[in-house]
């Protein structure tokens, strides 16, 4: 199977960036249906098209459309998690800076459907780009009643606001997200069996719904072309619908974000992207820096879909897919990976807290050549500590990958802490080190 | 998370009622003004209010700062200063140099030779990650991924990205700084604030 572009089928071209050009392109038709069905047709249609989260979580996005309250007592709200943290992931940037209208339209037929007269869009900080195409959509969209008061006359009201972070990344996590949208710091709060899911009580305790980015851009189509089509994507894998974008980084000669039909094999991402650069293929890190990563002989066999991932123990995650070449030092890379979610837990929970520093100085003195006999161990076990017991996601993505490499590369880890230097050892191995872990990789 | 202060620094202490000496523009509070419909509370405003004062105070948010948004959103000084440390991209420790550059040594960047880039800007600076050269001029610090991989390994410095960068890149990135008056902070907020408001709003 080759690319299926359906998201990303114009966007190297500027003027679907315009009302104008999407509307050229068959833009809106399908809120232009949405609003003439009943609203739980609306959802219903999701529900046939069998369109699950594209955040990471792979939650089927119907289920919380239907769970938010059909009476209103109180105001219902839309949040769009344009927040991108995961490292390696770069589609919804993407996504917002050249295909705007598909998130504000995909956006307004959800609030049709669930009844929500206002939306907000929360988008990081540093992506300033994406958050201007953004502001110059909805401008555009308002000034031609898509947004507003009466939208095409249908008597629907729904208002989109911008609110853009301030650099954390565990504002992605929907109830820290939502934390900092109220104006507090990024902490995320009870879920669910223990307080009411956010569709009950979200946003200033109101019915919300919260789905990313690219969940948002796929409902036009739905809309557009029937849940049933959708559903025809992707069939041949168990329960994985429609297409996938994945950002594709690392050693490969063409980097970029490339959309593929559900049942892809993950080899032909690789195609796609050009082929490995610069050695063999090594590992793959297939769903962004929070899933497990996988070896050279697990990339041949492994099947793009939600199920079909978990044979090779690792997930798709946000889809941030990073290959690696030979010269790559998996501990290296995995003692970088510590530092990330040491620099990025929140504070509140005492086993994310204090786990992924541990996690992080026990990598770190195995990369200056201190590593101590055991360490290895010590860090599996530091892993189940975390992995389950913390108060949101973040703490599991951060012990995932450690387990996930110590038990794929295990004899790297050994002889790194053993030898106080790296098994992998070539000029371009050292070229990637920080200077002061030079002496272990020379 | 915030940037960690040695323990024993003492905290500049908040500035008393009677000491605010406000700062915002008429504009500034113009803005301040349209986010407030933006939201059903007022706490709502902290994040872009903040994003206002850094632009407003230069490029970072000394208590003053902090004190002035508390002021104008009602909110006590405490909870704005909390809530302004969490972040990053507020600089609350200390004033950041003219122009800051922020290196990405995460996953993908540090796989495509991120440290070779800090190595060069540290050496071409003679300061390290975190520091400010003597003249005031560039602070260099080492960020999370900013999820621009494709183009690895990636500088941000204000609303711009660079990538991928290699060290003959750099030198013509200092140089071209070296000219540009607006602190990269300043512009930065000030960029972030505009796509808050609406088209009604300005
Ligand atoms: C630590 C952490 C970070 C997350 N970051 C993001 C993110 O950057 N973007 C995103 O869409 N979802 C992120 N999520 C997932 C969200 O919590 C949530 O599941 C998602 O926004 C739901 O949307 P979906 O159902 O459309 O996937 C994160 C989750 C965790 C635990
Ligand atoms: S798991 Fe980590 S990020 Fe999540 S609440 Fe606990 S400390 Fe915060
Ligand atoms: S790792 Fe540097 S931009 Fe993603």
């Amino acid at each position: 199977m080759a690319e299926m572009k359906l998201l990303l089928e114009h966007s190297n071209d500027p003027e679907y960036a315009t009302l104008k050009g999407y509307l050229a392109k068959g833009g809106y038709t399908g809120l232009g249906k949405a609003l003439k069905m009943e609203r739980q047709a609306v959802i219903d249609s999701v529900k046939a098209s069998g369109l699950r989260g594209r955040g990471g979580a792979g939650f089927p996005a119907w289920i919380k459309w239907n769970g938010i309250e059909k009476e209103i007592t109180k105001p219902h709200y839309m949040i769009c998690n344009a927040d991108e943290g995961e490292p390696g992931t770069f589609k919804d940037k993407e996504l917002m800076e050249n295909t705007p209208f598909l998130v504000i339209e995909g956006m307004t037929i959800g609030g049709y459907a669930t009844q929500s007269k206002v939306g907000y869009i929360y988008i990081r900080g540093e992506f300033v780009d994406a958050c201007r195409a953004m502001r110059k959509a909805i401008d555009e969209a308002y000034a031609n009643g898509y947004l507003g008061k009466n939208i095409l006359g249908s008597g629907v009201d729904f208002d989109l606001y911008i609110h853009t972070g301030a650099g954390s990344y565990e504002c992605g996590e929907e109830s820290a997200l939502m934390s900092s949208l109220m104006g507090e710091r990024g902490m995320p709060r009870l879920k669910f069996p223990h307080a009411p899911l956010p569709t009950v009580a979200g946003l200033w305790d109101c019915p919300t719904i919260i789905n990313n980015v690219e969940t948002y851009s796929c409902v036009p189509f739905i809309l557009d072309r029937g849940g049933e089509w959708y559903a025809t994507l992707g069939a041949s894998t168990k329960n994985s619908r429609g297409t996938k974008i994945f950002s594709v980084s690392g050693h490969v000669n063409k980097p970029g974000n490339y959309e593929v039909e559900f049942g892809t094999t993950l080899m032909e991402l690789l195609d796609l992207a050009g082929g490995m650069k610069g050695g063999m293929l090594k590992a793959c890190v297939p769903g962004g820096s929070s899933v497990p990563i996988i070896n050279a002989a697990d990339c041949e066999r492994a099947i793009i879909g939600y199920e079909e991932m978990a044979e090779v123990k690792s997930m798709v995650g946000s889809g941030g897919c990073m290959f690696l070449n030979e010269h790559t030092c998996i501990v290296s890379f995995i003692w970088r990976t510590a530092q990330f979610y040491a620099n990025e837990s929140c504070g509140k929970c005492t086993p994310c807290r204090e786990g992924t520093k541990w996690m992080f100085q026990i990598l770190d003195r195995i990369v200056r050549g201190k590593g101590q006999p055991g360490d290895a161990e010590l860090l599996v076990d530091i892993t189940k500590q975390i992995d389950g017991r913390s108060f949101c996601g973040l703490g599991d993505a951060a012990a995932w990958p450690v387990a996930g490499a110590i038990r794929v590369f295990p004899e790297e880890f050994e002889y790194f802490i053993k030898n106080g230097r790296s098994m992998v050892d070539s000029a371009e191995s050292r070229a990637m080190a920080p200077k002061w872990a030079q002496p272990a990789y020379s | 998370m915030s940037e960690t202060v040695a323990i024993g620094t003492p905290r500049p202490r908040a500035p008393r009622p009677e000491e605010l000496d406000l700062k915002f523009s008429e504009s500034a509070v113009a803005e301040l003004d349209a986010l407030k419909t933006h939201y059903p509370d007022l706490k709502s405003c902290i994040l872009p209010g903040l994003w206002i004062a850094q632009r407003e105070y230069g490029g970072w948010l000394p208590p003053e700062a902090i004190a002035e948004v508390a002021f104008r959103l009602n909110r006590s000084f405490a909870e704005v200063e909390g809530v302004a440390t969490f972040y990053t991209m507020y600089n609350t420790a200390h004033k950041p140099g003219r122009h800051m550059i922020e290196v990405c040594t995460c996953l993908s960047c540090h796989v495509c030779g991120a440290y070779r880039i800090v190595d060069y800007l540290e050496e071409k600076l003679g300061v390290k990650l975190g520091e400010t050269t003597p003249d005031g001029m560039f602070t260099i610090h080492e960020v999370e991924c900013l999820d621009a991989c494709d183009r690895a390994p990636v500088l941000q410095i204000g609303d711009q990205y660079v990538g991928p960068v290699t060290s003959e890149m750099v030198d013509k990135i200092l140089d071209d700084l070296r000219k540009v008056e607006t602190p990269s902070a300043v512009q930065l907020s000030d960029a972030v604030v505009k796509v808050h408001l609406r088209d009604g709003d300005k």
